[in-house]
């Protein structure tokens, strides 16, 4: 009863998360009835990039880490499907769960090394350790190096991915349910110590409380996210290669989270929706405006991200509480 | 005799050429309040900080209640009953009032490591907040955003969470810099009543309010203590009047 009150509570205050969760969930509906696969595909994107930005968000929003690496996780989640494929397993269960570990392991090591700095040199370690893990997958030939491998959907046992839709669901709850833990967890006893880090780390420490500790559990726990949407991701893709987890990856995910609302629950999510509506729907508009600059539509794209940066503090969660006239 | 909370001995410490503390040893004792004056760049901080182990000793010990402090950390140092309220109002500003004195209580209770139950809606939690706040009169802010608590208010505040741990030593590093005279008084009164919480060792450039409060006063000039005692053989000590305190500075 407790954890359902709590729930509700939570729901209510993170509304816009929980709009769009619903969204996604009957959107399938609405491709069915209109015949337009093609946007369940897009729908299923923009959930698992949301999905790694929230991942990152905790790090970076939550926690004021700003980690410039963490496209590697994501990149190791899908290799793990991979690669146990290379080796004949099949269990999509398995899958995600060598996700999490493998990036629960890697986010633990590179956690552990990394948080003893901050600020730039934070930055520049992350990014080394993700670089470092690009050339180690580029260099590894058997999973076809450069030029990746190709995935099978994998078997789940319960739930049977040869179908399109079921794969939509599976994310979706993949999804969901990282959205609720994250909801609990950002309200809890550890969440506020971590946003307590961000706001004033000598505060907590004056406080008696060691912030390393609190730093590296909120580090384990996104890169598990992230490996999360990553093993969904191969899956999604039926292919990966070391692309996934290019430094400019990592960009994209930050961008999505700024773009959304640093720090807040509903932010990376609404941010990959309107970053990939976006990239979609720009060139297009852009071949019937202008058609001779249909290919330059990063032109635009670029000054868009610029001005809601720049003028809706709290990016597009800042606007939606502008609007409904409620503080943070 | 009341307890020794705080001893140091022989305390070191260069910054390149500059010797920010030279063989500084006092103590603190119970109840007492121990008042730490000197021009600035005296080192004063710097001492602070020796303590508080947000700053490494070249050579010396810090002893809290006989134990050895050298080697612990800050959040060490905390848990073992150093409290400190900063200089410059050190407290979290993305938080309204309760919300930094419910971190305090948490980080009092040693129970961080929790995921599950919010911790701004826990009633244990409030009520422990409450209670540190109204120590200072803070009771009636406590749905405040920080950002928009009046300069004195914020003091006060940083008073509280110094308190929070319930510490046997309390460092305050000028608790009234940038205080209004009526803040002021207000802040003299509860340090006043904080004699029996704690030793304090108290850095304050207010002359009034050191010569109000302090049982012992020790000067600090050039890292080196130059004259330690009662306040009223410190303000006849001829040296300390030409080094620090000045013909007409206290009046």
């Amino acid at each position: 009863m407790d954890a359902l009150r709590i729930f509700l509570d939570g729901a209510n205050r993170n509304r816009t998360l929980f709009v769009l969760l619903v969204g996604f969930a009957l959107f399938p509906i609405y491709t069915g009835i209109a015949d337009l696969p093609f946007w369940n595909d897009l729908a299923m994107r923009i959930m698992l990039l949301g999905l790694a930005a929230m991942g990152l968000n905790l790090v970076l929003g939550y926690g004021g880490m700003v980690s410039f690496g963490h496209a590697a996780f994501v990149g190791v989640g899908a290799y793990c499907v991979g690669i146990s494929q290379y080796y004949g397993l099949f269990n999509g269960w398995i899958h995600i769960l060598m996700a999490l570990g493998a990036c629960g392991a890697l986010g633990l090591v590179i956690g552990y090394l990394a948080l003893r700095t901050s600020g730039i040199y934070f930055i520049m370690i992350t990014l080394a350790f993700a670089q470092m893990l690009f050339f180690l997958f580029v260099s590894l030939e058997q999973f076809g190096g450069d030029d990746g491998m190709s995935i099978d959907r994998a078997e789940f046992i319960i739930i049977d991915l040869w179908e399109p839709l079921r794969l939509y669901y599976l994310i979706w709850a993949a999804l969901a349910l990282s959205s609720v833990l994250l909801m609990f967890i950002v309200r809890s006893r550890f969440g506020v110590v971590l946003q307590a880090i961000r706001s004033n780390e000598s505060r907590v420490e004056a406080m008696g409380l060691a912030p390393l500790p609190f730093k590296i559990t909120g580090y384990v726990i996104s890169a598990m996210i992230c490996g999360l949407a990553g093993a969904l991701f191969a899956s999604w893709q039926e292919y990966v290669s070391p692309d996934i987890m290019h430094w400019t990856r990592s960009g994209e995910l930050m961008i999505i989270i700024i773009l959304g609302g640093l720090g807040t629950l509903s932010g990376p999510l609404l941010g990959a929706v309107v970053f990939l509506l976006l990239e979609e729907i720009l060139p297009e508009v852009m071949h019937v405006v202008a058609p001779s600059y249909a290919e330059n539509w990063m032109i635009v794209f670029g000054p868009i991200l610029i001005a809601v940066v720049l003028f809706a503090r709290g990016g597009l969660m800042g606007l939606v509480h502008q609007m409904t006239g409620r503080r943070r | 005799m009341s307890e020794t909370v705080l001893q140091i001995e022989g305390l070191e410490k260069s910054f390149g050429a500059l010797r920010a503390t030279c063989d500084v040893s006092l103590d603190v004792a119970h109840g007492e309040i121990h008042a730490l004056i000197g021009p600035n760049g005296a080192g004063k901080t710097t001492l602070i900080r020796q303590i508080y182990g947000s700053e490494t000793s070249d050579a010396g010990v810090v002893k809290l209640r006989g134990e050895v402090m050298n080697g612990l950390n800050v959040p060490q140092r905390v848990a073992r009953g150093i409290g400190r309220s900063f200089q410059i109002s050190n407290v979290l500003m993305d938080f309204t009032v309760l919300q930094n004195a419910i971190l305090a209580e948490q980080a009092r209770r040693g129970e961080s490591f929790r995921f599950f139950r919010p911790a701004f809606d826990d009633q244990a939690l409030i009520e422990g907040a409450g209670v540190m706040l109204d120590r200072v009169g803070l009771g009636y802010r406590a749905t405040t955003p920080v950002a928009d608590l009046a300069h004195g208010e914020r003091r006060l505040l940083e008073l509280a969470l110094a308190l929070a741990a319930e510490p046997a030593l309390l460092l305050l590093d000028e608790p009234m810099a940038g205080a209004g005279s009526e803040e002021t008084q207000h802040m003299i009164e509860i340090i006043d009543g904080l004699r029996s919480r704690a030793g304090i060792l108290l850095i304050e450039h207010d002359m009034d309010a050191v010569f109000r409060l302090a049982d012992r006063v020790t000067v600090l000039v050039e890292g080196e203590i130059i004259a330690s005692g009662a306040p009223d053989v410190i303000s006849a000590d001829k040296a300390v009047r030409e080094a620090y305190l000045g013909s007409d500075d206290h009046a």
